[in-house]
């Protein structure tokens, strides 16, 4: 029965070890934040952080999450305040949605490690994330605010960007 | 012309019509069961002790909270909180008051234009606009009548604003939530008092027209929104179909599931029984977790019969296009004005070209799945659906049970784009729930999802021009080869007339074609393709007909200008004379057109050698619905045949915006679906089946694709138009028109590549 440390608590889980970790999130942990696009590593909407990197949880085994810390999209933030969340409402970003836990828990991996990254940097960094609604340009405008929201002390995000 | 949108021009929506009857092959008719217990409307939505529900779409609780119910399906176009905004508008709402659920499939809660629950043709705003007007002014009527009482003032001193009634004079006030707890409403409108209601003017407008924050877009920024792929009931187990190598037509012949009683948690192995006709030859493995379901489907054995669709492939149904489009009685005529073979006997210079688009396939990036629960009488289904109406008579009819008994409980869709107007995911979920007693979520695989699309048919049209001596268009024959996705609903209303009165066509696959240039000889005809039809059924993929029927036109109005030697834009300019029947939509297009090129600054702007600029400009979805969509294409070609996209820049006129940031999301997403099925997408069939099996080998445009977007929004405050697909259909053709004034390729065939691109150059 393996032990998962999740968002910072500690959770059996009963499931084979080769099962993908997705699921086991999904369905009996019941955090249904963290999507299933295509089982195959090719879409980005069950990206995660395992032990800070994001991971794509469809293509990670639970035995091999057993003993890292591991992070989803409810646990990105404490009251969904993340600046890249904060970002994501800013910019309206979303259109259906599918696509975004995946996208935000993607682009957070990037901006722990790097702060002030420039577009390309962005998109080579999101590339694998596909969003059918084609929302790729608010997803890097919102990338490129929380990253300037978090180089400011004095937080701007409470201007909403003209139409 | 469709007969579905007749009503839509005129005069205010018949809130009484319920015309509207939905009759499939398997079910028959469903309409009528408002006596359903447990159906998701007003009633259920708030436990406050008092509250006041003016209208079906929304109910104020007693903490003066609004909840807008709405009845269609929101799947990113954010048309749930575009009622709220509507309501919000004449009610006198405050916009942080304002909450949204969606609807059942109560017919009470049926779009009041179509009479039914079904999202598409980019009709939602035009339709809902007047409804959710009047229901949100009853409110504030009422509102105000039962504040005057309390207060005991006149009702024409009060003023409603941020949900408070005040009377200046007196600096008396109440709050929406305070009248509610007062328990004094007690005006109620017939629908001619409804009618009679004098809504506000344009300039009066303190909601319609601003960019509100879109109330679903918190939680799909935290996870917390619930698509019917997260549904979770007690007991209940999960479902994984095998689907055969064929698209449709197949039977199972056996099913071994000796190794699959290995998996642990595997339940069952159920063969689907499916009368609806929406699929063939499927299994669902059954078991206590997706993951062992999925494991026990590939462990399951089945042997097919392949059936009649076997052998057939993307050749074999372009070969049967080709070989019905030459024969002379094939189809029925969709425009039919003048004498066209007359006019050709006239003209100076004839031209033909043949266009093709391949097979494509939506792939909404949340999979089909579906929740069947059967519960006493009820069976109810959790699932995102773009045609409950349609859908709930799919779900009775794989469970042998009376329409009226299915309660469909709205989900938010992770896209729907067309796809989720069928049902086909429905079918698995009901018989494994019947066949094991619980309640089964059945999820298909990206694989399963790709292979068994309602797919964008593939199309093959063959246009035929005649100029005059002076290069004026005077004949086009046009003919449009493809599956009938909407023939296949069953449905007489969605079909339309032949005007050679040779029965029922499906406009779906022609509209556009019958477009607001001036051409006094003009004939379209609509052939359907039923090899096509029966191999691959296919479904509305956003923007339908026109995505095909604009590829053609626009590339061919091109060729026609170069043939002219005329610049490509004037020569549009001049066919779009607005004389006789495209009188008003000419116009606009026109002036949307110029926008576009204004924007872009075509023919100011001198581009190197292996650039180009092309325009196209289009009319979609319908005649009668059309948004005016122009682009202007810049790309850059290669030697070597490779397209780069450096800019697309889109006009739109869309007559009135009730959310302008919105329009603009919709409209660049629009913008990059056609970029997408016009470069990146391309699905093909081979011994009857699919060959693209997930996003490694069916590839929708990434962020690393996508070119600079320019979209510029006219608002003339003419009624508001659909904004979420006509935008895809303008941007193949000006693309196509771009790369041939960039190296003199003429590609006749989406998608494009570069093969092609470099075969047609000039040596
Ligand atoms: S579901 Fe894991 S990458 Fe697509
Ligand atoms: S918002 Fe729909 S897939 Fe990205």
């Amino acid at each position: 029965m393996p032990n998962l440390n999740i968002n910072g608590r500690n959770m059996s889980v009963e499931a084979a070890g080769d099962t993908p970790l997705l699921w086991v999130i999904r369905e009996q942990l019941q955090m249904t934040g963290t999507k299933f696009g295509c089982g195959a590593g090719l879409c980005g909407a069950c990206t995660i952080h395992v032990n800070g990197e994001a991971v794509r949880s469809c293509q990670t085994p639970v035995s091999e999450a057993v003993g890292k810390k591991i992070t989803t999209i409810e646990g990105l933030s404490a009251k969904s305040d993340h600046p890249l969340q904060k970002a994501w409402i800013l910019e309206q970003v979303p259109q259906c949605g599918y696509c975004q836990s995946g996208q935000i828990m993607q682009a957070a991996s990037l901006l722990s490690k790097n702060s002030n990254p420039t577009k390309e940097e962005v998109v080579a960094h999101m590339d694998g994330n596909l969003c059918r609604c084609m929302t790729y340009s608010r997803i890097q405008k919102a990338i490129l605010r929380a990253a300037a929201d978090m180089r400011t002390a004095s937080n701007a995000g409470t201007e909403r960007r003209p139409t | 012309m469709n007969t579905h949108v007749k009503k839509i021009s005129g005069e205010p929506a018949d809130l009484s019509r319920r015309s509207f009857l939905v009759g499939t092959a398997a079910a028959g008719l469903a309409l009528g069961y408002s006596a359903v217990p447990g159906l998701l409307g007003a009633d259920q939505a708030l436990a406050a002790p008092a509250k006041f529900d003016p209208s079906v779409w929304y109910s104020i609780g007693s903490d003066g909270l609004v909840t807008v119910t709405c009845g269609k399906a929101d799947m990113g176009q954010h048309i749930a909180s575009t009622m709220a905004q509507i309501v919000s508008e004449e009610l006198g709402s405050s916009w942080k008051d304002m909450r949204v659920q969606l609807a059942s499939n109560d017919p009470k809660f049926n779009d009041p234009v179509l009479g039914a629950q079904i999202t598409g043709g980019s009709w939602s705003t035009m339709m809902n606009f007047d409804a959710m007007s009047r229901a949100g002014a009853a409110g504030r009527i009422a509102l105000t009548q039962a504040a005057a009482t309390i207060m005991g003032v006149p009702a024409g001193e009060l003023v409603v604003r941020d949900s408070t009634v005040s009377h200046p004079k007196s600096k008396k006030s109440m709050s929406f939530a305070d009248i509610v707890k007062s328990g004094k409403i007690t005006k109620t409108f017939t629908p001619d008092e409804l009618k009679a209601i004098k809504l506000k003017t344009p300039d009066q407008y303190t909601m319609v027209g601003v960019s509100v924050p879109q109330l679903d877009i918190p939680p799909k920024s935290n996870g917390t929104a619930k698509y019917g792929i997260d549904v979770n009931l007690p007991g209940m187990v999960y479902g994984a179909v095998v689907t055969p190598p064929v698209r449709f037509g197949a039977t199972v012949k056996s099913v071994d599931d000796s190794a699959a009683k290995k998996v642990p948690g595997f339940i069952k192995a159920v063969t689907l029984d499916d009368k609806t006709g929406s699929t063939t030859g499927w299994v669902v493995a059954v078991a206590n977790t997706y993951a062992n379901a999925k494991k026990a489907a590939g462990a399951l054995k089945v042997a097919y019969d392949g059936g009649p669709n076997a052998k057939l492939s993307s050749e074999s149904l372009l070969e049967e296009a080709k070989r019905l489009q030459k024969l002379d009685d094939s189809g029925q005529f969709f425009v039919k004005d003048g004498d066209t073979a007359a006019a050709f006997g006239t003209a100076a210079k004839v031209l033909e070209a043949e266009y093709t688009t391949s097979i494509n396939i939506h792939a909404p990036l949340e999979p089909m799945n579906a929740t069947a629960e059967f519960k006493g009488d009820i069976l109810n289904i959790y699932s995102g659906n773009q045609f409950a109406t349609r859908s709930g008579a799919i779900a009775a009819g794989a469970a042998g049970i009376d329409p009226k008994f299915v309660v469909m409980h709205q989900m938010w869709l992770g896209g729907g784009f067309g796809r989720r107007l069928d049902a086909d995911m429905m079918v698995p979920a009901v018989q494994a729930a019947k066949a094991v007693g619980k309640p089964v979520k059945v999820i298909y695989s990206r694989e399963n999802d790709m292979t068994m699309d309602y797919s964008r048919p593939l199309t093959f049209q063959k246009v035929k021009a005649g100029l005059d001596g002076d290069g004026k268009l005077i004949a086009l024959n046009h003919d449009v080869v493809s599956a009938w996705p909407t023939q296949r609903w069953g449905i007489p209303d969605f079909l339309s007339p032949s005007v050679d009165k040779k029965g029922p066509l499906d406009a779906f696959t022609v509209n556009g074609a019958d477009f607001f240039y001036s051409v006094p000889n003009h004939n379209v005809r609509a052939i359907k393709n039923e090899m096509a039809h029966n191999a691959t059924p296919s479904g509305q993929l956003r923007s339908v007909a026109p995505g095909w029927t604009f590829w053609a036109v626009e590339s061919m109005i091109d060729e026609l200008a170069h043939a002219a030697g005329k610049d490509p834009a004037e020569y549009r300019i001049s066919l779009l004379d607005g004389k006789g029947k495209n009188d008003g939509g000419a116009q606009r297009l026109r002036s949307t057109l110029l926008a576009a090129m204004g924007m872009a600054g075509y023919g100011t702007v001198k581009l190197p050698k292996g650039e180009g600029m092309g325009v196209a400009c289009v009319s979609s979805q319908e005649r009668a619905t059309a948004s005016w969509t122009a682009c202007v294409a810049h790309v850059a070609v290669s030697p070597s045949g490779e397209v780069k996209v450096k800019k697309l820049t889109v006009a739109t006129d869309v007559g009135m915006q009730v959310h302008p940031d919105n329009i603009r999301a919709q409209v660049e997403g629009a913008a990059l679906w056609g970029l997408s099925l016009a470069m990146y997408e391309k699905a093909t069939l081979k011994d009857g089946g699919i060959e693209q099996t997930n996003f490694d080998t069916y590839t929708p445009l990434r962020m690393s694709q996508m070119p600079e977007v320019a979209v510029n929004v006219i608002a003339n405050g003419e009624k508001p138009t659909g904004v979420g697909e006509p935008a895809v259909t303008v941007i193949a053709p000006a693309l196509g028109n771009a790369i041939f004034n960039a190296c003199g390729a003429r590609v006749r065939a989406l998608p494009i590549t570069a093969e092609a691109v470099k075969a047609s150059m000039k040596a």
